[in-house]
């Protein structure tokens, strides 16, 4: 499990360092705003308890508004779904309950469990964020169409990445 | 029983997110509405550190733009007069009042990172603290007006741009003087607006819009020009659309300027004004 947690550490470094000075910078247009930093939350182990869970989330969320100009936005998100995550990871439960020795990568979980279990994380983080970003009743549309598009990029990313740094857990 | 001490687990943890979301969306809130940044930012010496870095590998594909703008310029600013000297004319010199005369000092510093396409966009700059650069100052570029510096450490600087939500810029029509604030809504990054505007005044499209002057900024620096007025019949007031002069998808250098005279005048204002307007 130590091993683990290092690796988890180096890569969360990287990632904070890859969102706030490549993936921010990606500014294709004002309705897209992808984020790759939710992945480090979602990889947290299976049985993690929700303070833990927290904590982390907003260690992250902080991180992440230092390198944005953000200002506490992204760590409120992070905290939203950190705090949900032992409750959709317990809806979502495969019929045999979760292996301890896996980890909640494509690889080890399978495409369909992992798109739905990343799809409702990450739609839920990105709607948060963008509706306190905006704050506008008004402009409720621009809301739901930013976090449509930005997530079915982040989602993107994060498969990318999960597929370049991580490999299946099973022997 | 069981069940109690579950249900109160629960409740203790979602008491705890509760308690952190306050906290953490007021830090927020107050970057949003107060232009102070009480947390750690693009201005912190090791983000800084990291943002000067991954610059000085990507800058070299915007350096012959930067290079030709900033020749472009000095080729301009030495075929004209220095305006913003205290002017002592024969044995008589004018001090209407303290908002009148300026003094200001134009300190350079290259931009090391910026956005545009959020809600709230800000620059880090790498100059800091021991450079002179203090929170509140305003900041220009060769083409107008670009901010306000909100926070600084002792090599960087962020500077809240025009593209902000709530920035209200202090400014006013070139030939006659009327003034306004200018805010952005967010939609277009070279559009800004300027509502409340009261219809009896002389306006066209294409007429230039400047810096009021006052404590931030020098008198007159460009901020855009009218690229729409809006009149919607029964309402009191228009609306302008400014094109802005500076583009915020290239910028690479910008001043940030002191005021020589900004203690006095906050010494003399006093409490007069909370200053979190402009």
């Amino acid at each position: 499990m130590n091993n683990g947690w290092i690796k988890y550490i180096a890569v969360l470094v990287l990632i904070v360092l890859l969102q706030g000075l490549v993936v921010n910078n990606i500014e294709i247009s004002t309705w897209l705003n992808p984020m790759i930093y939710p992945v480090m939350i979602l990889l947290l182990p299976f049985e993690l308890g929700t303070f833990i869970t927290m904590g982390v989330a907003l260690f992250i969320g902080l991180s992440v508004d230092a390198m944005s100009n953000t200002f506490g936005l992204h760590a409120s998100a992070a905290l939203l779904i950190g705090y949900l995550r032992p409750t959709i990871l317990r809806l979502i439960k495969p019929r045999d309950g979760y292996d301890g020795t896996l980890l909640p990568t494509v690889q080890d979980m399978g495409i369909p469990w992992f798109l739905v279990y990343s799809s409702i994380l990450i739609f839920i983080h990105h709607f948060w964020f963008f509706t306190f970003e905006i704050f506008s009743f008004s402009k409720f549309f621009g809301i739901i169409l930013k976090t449509f598009l930005s997530s079915l990029f982040s989602i993107s990313l994060i498969l990318l990445f999960l597929y370049i740094f991580y490999k299946s857990s099973r022997k | 029983m069981r069940k109690l001490i579950r249900f109160l687990g629960k409740f203790r943890d979602f008491l705890i997110f509760f308690l952190l979301q306050i906290f953490v969306l007021g830090l927020f809130f107050n970057s949003k509405y107060y232009h102070k940044s009480r947390m750690v930012n693009t201005s912190s010496e090791v983000v800084g550190w990291f943002l000067e870095k991954k610059h000085n590998i990507t800058k070299h594909f915007s350096l012959p733009e930067a290079n030709d703008r900033l020749a472009e310029e000095n080729a301009l600013l030495k075929s004209m007069m220095p305006e913003s000297f205290y002017k002592l004319q024969d044995r008589y010199y004018y001090i209407d009042d303290t908002l009148y005369y300026r003094q200001y000092e134009y300190i350079p510093a290259e931009v090391i990172s910026s956005t545009s396409n959020k809600r709230d966009n800000y620059i880090t700059v790498r100059k800091g603290r021991l450079a002179g650069v203090e929170e509140g100052m305003g900041v220009v570029s060769d083409a107008g007006a670009v901010g306000m510096v909100v926070d600084a450490s002792d090599h960087y600087a962020i500077v809240k741009t025009i593209l902000s939500e709530n920035i209200r810029m202090s400014v006013k029509h070139k030939e006659h003087n009327e003034f306004w604030f200018m805010n952005w809504d967010g939609s277009d990054n070279r559009i800004a607006q300027i509502n409340n505007v009261n219809r009896d005044v002389d306006l066209a499209i294409g007429d230039e819009i400047v810096t009021r002057g006052g404590e931030r900024f020098p008198s007159a620096v460009p901020v855009g020009v009218i690229d729409e007025i809006i009149s919607v019949d029964g309402e009191q007031t228009l609306s302008l659309n400014i094109k802005l002069s500076v583009n915020f998808n290239s910028i690479f250098e910008v001043y940030l300027v002191r005021n020589l005279f900004a203690e006095e005048q906050r010494l003399l204002e006093g409490d007069l004004y909370t200053d979190e307007d402009e």
